[in-house]
C-alpha cells in the first residue's frame, strides 16, 4: 500500500497528544483500581461479602455475572468487575480514533489533498487501521504491565496478558465497527452516532441477557469480555472470537473504502428537502433544526436505556432468589417491601447514570458554540441583527432542553418497563424524584461548560472530566470504597438517598446558584471577548 | 502530432437520480494550458475529482498519460499536481510540515525551490495551519503544487483567496511551467485570468461539455460587436443575414451599434461598406461575452 506507513506517521504524530490523555485516564483508572483491591478485600470476611454482593442481579447488571469460583482471590474478583466497564472505555477510544481519522478527515476535505498525491485509495484507511492496531498494543501492554505491578493477590503473567490483550481487542474491534460505519454514513456525525447505537445496544443486550440468562450473552458480541475467567482458567477463546471479528469486519471495510466514492456513504439518503424552511427563523429554531435528528435519536436511546433497566426490576428485586433466607423471615409483605426497597435503590443508582449520560448531548451542544465559530458557520449569524446574548443563550437553552428531555425519558422508560417487570405497584412520583434531584445536576455541569466556553474556550473539554469523574465515582465507588467527599466532588453525588427520601432542598438550591453564575459568568466573558480566538 | 495528456471521453456520473455529469467530453494536449470554465454547479469539480481517481464514472473514459484515472491513480499522481479551491489542512500542523508531507506523499523532498516558492509568496511557514486565512491555505497548496516536479498540473479555482500580487506571481509560475512542456488544466472564474493564460478553452454546462477549441475559434462561433457611422440610412443593415441586436443611435440616425455572427462578417461589411464608412469600431467578444452568450442560452431553454 502506497505511502502507508508515511499517513501512518503522520497520524501518530498529530494524535499523540490525545493518545497519552486517554491512556492515562484508562490505564490510570485500571491502576488505580488494582492499587487498591488488596487493601479492600484483605479480610475473608469482606471478600465474601463483596462477592454475596456481586452475585445480585443489580450488581450482575452493571459489572457482568460473577462466574468465579472459591477459592477466590482478589485478582479473580478485580478482573471479574472490571471487563465491562474497561471495555466500555476502550471501545469509546478505538470510536473517537477511528471516526476522526477516516470520515472526518474526509469532511474536511483533507482527505482530497491526500488522495490527490501518489496515495493508494487504501492507504489513508491502512493508515487509520494501522494507527489502531498500535494504540491499543500500546494500551495492552501498559495496562498488563499496570496488573503485573499493583501487586494483587493472585496475579498471574498469564492472566495480566489475557487482560491486556483482551482489553486491546475488544477495542480494536469496536474501532474496526466505527470505520465500517465511517463507510456507510457520508459524515462524521453520523458515524459517531451509528457507533455509539451500536455500543449503546450492544452494551444493553449484554446487560440484559447476564441478568436473565448469562449463556446467551455469547451473542451479544459485547460479552465476549466477561467470558475470560481472567486469573482463573483464563480462557482465550474470546479473544479468538474478537479477533476473527476484527479482521472480518476490517476486511470488508477496505472492501467497500477501495469502490466507494469520495465523500459520498454507501447509505444513500435522502438530503433534498424542500419545505420547512418557514419554521426557521433565528438562531434558536436554527440550532432546533440543525440538531432534530440527534434530539430524536437521543430521545429514543435514553427511553430506550431506561427501559431496559427496568426490565431486569423483576430479577434485582427478588430477595426469594437472592436471599430465600431472609424472604422466609420477613413474609410475603414484608418481602414485597424489602424488594421495593432493592429496586428504589437501584433506580437511584440508575438515576445518577441517566444524569451523567443526558449531560453529553448538553455539553456537546453548549461546546458547539465554539465549535460553529471555528468552522466560520456563526460569522453570518453574527453578522445580522443578532446579538450574542441571543446566540449564546439559543445554544443553552437548546441543552437544557435536550438534557431535561434525555433524563425524563429514561427515568419515564424505565418506571414503564420496571412496573411491567414487577408484580407490586411503583410510584412514579418517586421516580420523578430522580428527575427532580438529577436535573439541576445535570444543569450546573452545563454551567461549568458555559464558564469554560466563555472563559476558556480553548480548554473546554477539560469540562468531560466532570461527568466523566462523576460516572466513575459513583459506578465504581461502592466497589473501590470511595471516601464520601471523592464521591461528592461532582454535583452527582449530592443526591445520594434520593429516590428513597426527598429532594434534599441544599444542594438543589446549590446546584441551581452555580447554574446561574457560571452561566453568566460564561455569558460575559463571551460576550466581551473575540470571538474567533478558540 | 500533438500528445494527448488528457483525454475525457463521455464521461458520466451521477449521484443517485442526479446526473451530474452527462457528457464530458474533452483533451489536453502536451506542453498547454487548458481553461476549464463553467457556471456554478456545472460539473468543474466533480468532473476533476472523477479525473483524480476519487469519484469512479458511470459511463465513458478518462485518461491521463494514456492510464485510466479510477485503476491506475496511483501511477497518474506521482505525475500530477493538484490545487482545489476550497482547502482546509490539518490545523495543528505547521505550513511547512504539510507541504513537506504533500512532497513526501509524491516520494519527493523539500528542495531549494520549495524556499524559493515560500519566499516568493511570502508565507510564514511556521505557523499553525489553524491561524491561516483561506488565501494563506490556498499559498500552502500552491507551494506543495510547484515545488512538485509533475507532468500535469489540476488548478480548481486556485486563487479564490489570493491578492492580486500573489495572483500574478501563480500566473508566471503556470507560464513557467508552459514553457517547461508541462500541461495545465485550470479551472477558473476569474475569465480574465483564463483569457490571459489558456490555450484552449472547455465550457461546461449542466454537465455536458458545449464547446471546446482555442479563444479564437470560440470567438468565431459567437458574435462581434460593431458601432459604425456612415454617410447613409443604416435601415438595409438590420435586415441584413447575421446581424442582431440592431440600435440606432438616438441623437445620431446615421450611427448604429449592433452584432454580427463571425461568419457573416464579410458579407455584412460589403455592405457597411457601399454605404459609405465615416467611422467603424469593431470589438471581438471576450471571454466573458461567450461566457454569456452560452449562459444565456441556457436560461433560453430552462
Amino acid at each position: 500500500m502506497r505511502r502507508t506507513s508515511l499517513l501512518l506517521k503522520t497520524y501518530l504524530r498529530r494524535d499523540w497528544f490525545k493518545f497519552v490523555v486517554w491512556a492515562l485516564c484508562i490505564v490510570g483508572l485500571a491502576a488505580v483500581a488494582a492499587g487498591k483491591f488488596n487493601s479492600l478485600y484483605e479480610t475473608e470476611a469482606a471478600m465474601a461479602s463483596i462477592i454475596a454482593t456481586l452475585k445480585t442481579p443489580a450488581m450482575v447488571s452493571m459489572f457482568g455475572p460473577m462466574t468465579a469460583t472459591a477459592p477466590y482471590t482478589v485478582a479473580v474478583i478485580y478482573a471479574m468487575e472490571m471487563m465491562v466497564f474497561m471495555g466500555f472505555f476502550m471501545a469509546m477510544m478505538n470510536i473517537y480514533f477511528a471516526v476522526k481519522n477516516t470520515r472526518g478527515e474526509e469532511d474536511s476535505g483533507v482527505l482530497e489533498l491526500t488522495r490527490a498525491r501518489a496515495v493508494s485509495r487504501n492507504a489513508p484507511l491502512t493508515a487509520v487501521i494501522s494507527q489502531l492496531v498500535i494504540i491499543n498494543v500500546v494500551m495492552g501492554v501498559l495496562l498488563t504491565l499496570g496488573l503485573e505491578v499493583s501487586g494483587m493477590n493472585g496475579v498471574t503473567i498469564e492472566g495480566s496478558l489475557l487482560f491486556g490483550i483482551s482489553l486491546a481487542i475488544f477495542g480494536m474491534m469496536f474501532g474496526s465497527f466505527s470505520l465500517l460505519i465511517a463507510q456507510l454514513t457520508d459524515n462524521s456525525r453520523g458515524a459517531t452516532i451509528g457507533s455509539y447505537v451500536l455500543l449503546g445496544g450492544l452494551f444493553v443486550l449484554r446487560m440484559i441477557t447476564d441478568v436473565q440468562n448469562s449463556d446467551t450473552t455469547w451473542w451479544t458480541i459485547y460479552g465476549w469480555i466477561e467470558k475470560l475467567n481472567i486469573y482463573d482458567q483464563n480462557d482465550w477463546f474470546p479473544v479468538l472470537l474478537m479477533l476473527v471479528l476484527t479482521v472480518v469486519v476490517c476486511t470488508v471495510t477496505v472492501m467497500l473504502n477501495r469502490t466507494r466514492d469520495f465523500g459520498s456513504g454507501l447509505l444513500v439518503l435522502n438530503h433534498q428537502q424542500k419545505s420547512s424552511s418557514r419554521l426557521i427563523n433565528g438562531p434558536f429554531s436554527l440550532l432546533l433544526r440543525l440538531e432534530r435528528m440527534p434530539l430524536i435519536i437521543w430521545t429514543l436511546g435514553m427511553f430506550c436505556l431506561g427501559a431496559s433497566y427496568g426490565s431486569i426490576f423483576g430479577q434485582v428485586g427478588d430477595l426469594l432468589a437472592t436471599n430465600p433466607m431472609m424472604a422466609k423471615i420477613l413474609g410475603s409483605q414484608g418481602t414485597d417491601n424489602a424488594n421495593l426497597a432493592v429496586v428504589m435503590s437501584f433506580a437511584g443508582m440508575l438515576s445518577v447514570v441517566f444524569a451523567v449520560v443526558s449531560t453529553i448531548p448538553a455539553l456537546q451542544i453548549i461546546f458547539k458554540i465554539n465549535r460553529d465559530e471555528r468552522k466560520g458557520w456563526l460569522e453570518l449569524i453574527h453578522a445580522n441583527a443578532v446579538s450574542r446574548l441571543k446566540v449564546y443563550l439559543s445554544y443553552l437553552g437548546l441543552a437544557v432542553i435536550i438534557s431535561g428531555i434525555c433524563l425524563f425519558a429514561a427515568i419515564l422508560g424505565m418506571y414503564v418497563s420496571g412496573s411491567a417487570a414487577v408484580d407490586y405497584d411503583l410510584d412514579f412520583s418517586k421516580f420523578l424524584r430522580g428527575f427532580t434531584a438529577y436535573f439541576p445536576a445535570v444543569l450546573a455541569v452545563m454551567g461549568v461548560g458555559t464558564f469554560f466556553v466563555g472563559l476558556m474556550p480553548r480548554l473546554q473539554n477539560i469540562v468531560w472530566f466532570v461527568p466523566i469523574y462523576g460516572f466513575v465515582s459513583i459506578y465504581l465507588g461502592a466497589l473501590l470504597d470511595f471516601p464520601k467527599w471523592a464521591k461528592q466532588l461532582t454535583p452527582y453525588g449530592w443526591f445520594s438517598k434520593v429516590p428513597t427520601h426527598a429532594v434534599p432542598t441544599e444542594p438543589l438550591l446549590l446546584c441551581l446558584g452555580i447554574t446561574i453564575v457560571l452561566g453568566i459568568i460564561g455569558f460575559i466573558t463571551y460576550r466581551n471577548r473575540d470571538l474567533t480566538v478558540n | 502530432m500533438t500528445e494527448t495528456v488528457l483525454e475525457v471521453k463521455n464521461l458520466q456520473k451521477n449521484f443517485g437520480k442526479f446526473q451530474a455529469l452527462k457528457d464530458v467530453t474533452f483533451n489536453v494536449n502536451k506542453g498547454e494550458v487548458f481553461g476549464f470554465i463553467g457556471p456554478n454547479g456545472a460539473g468543474k469539480s466533480t468532473t476533476i475529482r472523477a479525473l483524480l481517481g476519487i469519484l469512479k464514472s458511470n459511463g465513458g473514459s478518462a485518461t491521463i498519460f494514456g492510464q485510466d484515472v479510477w485503476q491506475d491513480a496511483v501511477t497518474i499522481h506521482e505525475r500530477l499536481a493538484y490545487v482545489p479551491g476550497d482547502i482546509y489542512l490539518w490545523p495543528n500542523l505547521t505550513g511547512g510540515q504539510i507541504i513537506d508531507l504533500f512532497l513526501k506523499l509524491n516520494g519527493e523532498k523539500h528542495s531549494s525551490k520549495t524556499d524559493a516558492l515560500i519566499k516568493e509568496f511570502a508565507l510564514d511557514a511556521n505557523k499553525k495551519a489553524r491561524t491561516y486565512s483561506k488565501g494563506n491555505r490556498q499559498k500552502v497548496a500552491l507551494i506543495a503544487a510547484f515545488s512538485t516536479d509533475a507532468d500535469f498540473y489540476i488548478f480548481d479555482e486556485p486563487t479564490s483567496g489570493l491578492d492580486p500580487l500573489n495572483e500574478r506571481i501563480f500566473q508566471n509560475h503556470v507560464k513557467e511551467l508552459k514553457n517547461e512542456g508541462k500541461s495545465i488544466l485550470l479551472s477558473s472564474h476569474i475569465l480574465s485570468e483564463v483569457e490571459k493564460m489558456c490555450d484552449r478553452i472547455g465550457i461546461i454546462r449542466e454537465g455536458k461539455v458545449i464547446e471546446t477549441g482555442s479563444l479564437d475559434e470560440l470567438r468565431h462561433l459567437t458574435r462581434t460587436m460593431i458601432t459604425v457611422k456612415t454617410n447613409g440610412a443604416l435601415d438595409s443593415v438590420a435586415k441584413l443575414d447575421g446581424v442582431h441586436e440592431f440600435v440606432v443611435d438616438t441623437a445620431d440616425q446615421q450611427k448604429a451599434t449592433f452584432a454580427v455572427d463571425s461568419d457573416k462578417l464579410a458579407g455584412v461589411m460589403t455592405q457597411i461598406a457601399a454605404l459609405g464608412v465615416v467611422s467603424l469600431q469593431s470589438a471581438p467578444p471576450t471571454l466573458e461575452d461567450l461566457f454569456m452568450h452560452y449562459y444565456h442560452e441556457d436560461s433560453k431553454e430552462a
